[in-house]
């Protein structure tokens, strides 16, 4: 595992991350199992600090003052509270069974009133139902019509097919990179644009992602690679067919580019 | 704790049903290590028993989210204590004022001897001991950076600051503390396994 991910599992288990460090490591992990199992670990060698602190008992009064919050809590529906024998707890059982009771009987009085309305209210919704379906059948329609409209007036349009989208990064290695991607969703095909990227390590490669919310995971779009100054500029083609773009992801991965994301997400957007 | 008392975790396992007797004992259980732990991350009796008291009342309503196979009981409950003290620092602005030196020089732990309380078990003194040797096998700067970083709920820039230290060193350091700590309570290389 890379030592910077050690690290941020580290100063995390001490709580000691905040704002965009503590965003970057929850995402990584999201998706990494192994730094999630770190971070576990790691929490858990920290709490055994406080194994050798002295111990110090507190004064008595405060088990009443939670006890006291705690049964409190009962009533806005938090985990319910048994101490199992108590008088008052009894009582309270007695007094729920006896409300129980009388609103049993109340109910079944009320019965035969509410059947009355309930047949009442059922042919004036057949009328409601009727006069809805056909005001639902008019909206469709139009919009129907709608639709072929804004069909056409893509299809006139060719700059309605293409999407420009920026890639921005979390990390602060890649913040000074600049990743600009122009999509052509009607040829299904784009270009990617590289400036001030640092260089990957030796056996890896940049590869590029394309997100459609259609499909399990991210899609292929093939590796790229910068020049000594950070700088790159290819034309792509996700090796399947993606129906709607919702982001571009670039990561970091084996030399030669991976069928399936396994690295750590440098960059991504929109 | 004799062989037919509950354990924390079957306590905690109970509190998770709504069990309040069960809540009880393990409050006393707790309770003394917890306080004790408050009293030295916050430096102020009445910080402390308020978080002590807001720490409880989590531990009752989350007490059903605990796993036993991850964690042990009073591990878990030290990460919502810590948590809820370090949030208490921050809400009361005390990290700048605990950059004092003073403060920092006293956050130790593995040096002082403490001594154990009247109702710490055979048990909890054991796993004191296996700690506090771990922490006497780590580097000088390394012991000192965990401790830091575990008492005083600093952020790694404020530590590097205070200390005059540069920031890499402070991260290499508390990384290869706590990594190095994690593997000898582990049972790594000369450490006893919890």
């Amino acid at each position: 595992m890379e030592e910077r991910f050690e690290e941020l599992a580290a100063l995390n288990a001490f709580g000691m991350l905040e704002g965009n460090e503590k965003r970057t490591l929850d995402g990584i992990a999201f998706h990494n199992r192994a730094l999630k199992d770190l971070c576990a670990d790691l929490e858990e060698a920290a709490a055994h600090l406080a194994g050798v602190v002295a111990p110090q008992v507190p004064p008595s009064a405060i088990k009443g003052r939670i006890l006291q919050r705690i049964r409190s809590r009962r009533a806005g529906g938090s985990a319910a509270y048994s101490s199992g024998g108590s008088v008052f707890w009894t009582l309270t059982g007695w007094a729920a069974a006896a409300a129980f009771a009388a609103s049993s009987a109340w109910l079944w009085v009320g019965r035969e009133r509410i059947q009355t309305q309930l047949a009442s209210v059922s042919s004036e919704l057949a009328v409601v139902e009727k006069a809805r379906e056909s005001l639902r059948e008019g909206f469709q329609k139009q919009i129907d019509a709608l639709k072929v409209e804004i069909a056409s007036l893509q299809k006139r349009d060719a700059l309605a097919q293409v999407r420009i989208a920026t890639l921005q990064s979390s990390v602060d290695t890649y913040k000074q990179g600049v990743a600009v991607v122009v999509w052509d969703s009607e040829k299904h095909q784009g270009v990617l644009k590289l400036e001030k990227m640092p260089p990957v390590e030796i056996g890896k490669d940049y590869q590029l992602w394309v997100v459609d919310p259609n499909q399990p995971a991210p899609v292929d779009a093939g590796i790229v690679r910068v020049d000594d100054a950070g700088f790159a500029k290819v034309e792509f083609k996700p090796v399947t067919d993606v129906t709607e773009v919702s982001r571009f992801a670039l990561s970091v991965e084996k030399q030669g580019g991976v069928p399936k994301g396994e690295g750590p997400i440098v960059l991504i957007g929109p | 704790m004799s062989k037919d008392e509950p354990t924390d975790e079957e306590l905690l396992q109970r509190v998770a049903r709504g069990d309040s007797r069960a809540f009880d004992t393990l409050y006393d259980r707790l309770a003394p290590r917890l306080y004790g732990l408050l009293r030295q991350m916050l430096h102020d009796e009445k910080d402390a028993e308020d978080v002590l008291q807001d720490g409880f009342v989590q531990l009752w309503d989350h007490a059903s989210s605990y796993d036993s196979s991850r964690a042990k009981a009073f591990t878990w409950a030290v990460m919502i204590f810590r948590n809820k003290a370090i949030d208490r620092m921050r809400a009361l602005g005390r990290r700048t004022r605990l950059v004092e030196a003073a403060s920092l020089e006293h956050a130790t732990l593995g040096d002082k001897d403490v001594l154990p309380g009247a109702d710490e078990d055979v048990q909890s003194r054991e796993r004191a001991d296996i700690v506090r040797a771990a922490l006497r096998q780590l580097p000088e700067d390394q012991r000192k950076l965990v401790e830091l970083a575990f008492l005083k709920g600093l952020t790694h820039h404020v530590i590097a600051e205070t200390l005059g230290m540069p920031l890499g060193t402070v991260k290499t350091n508390i990384r290869r503390g706590l990594m190095r700590l994690r593997d000898l309570l582990k049972g790594g290389k000369d450490g006893g396994a919890l």
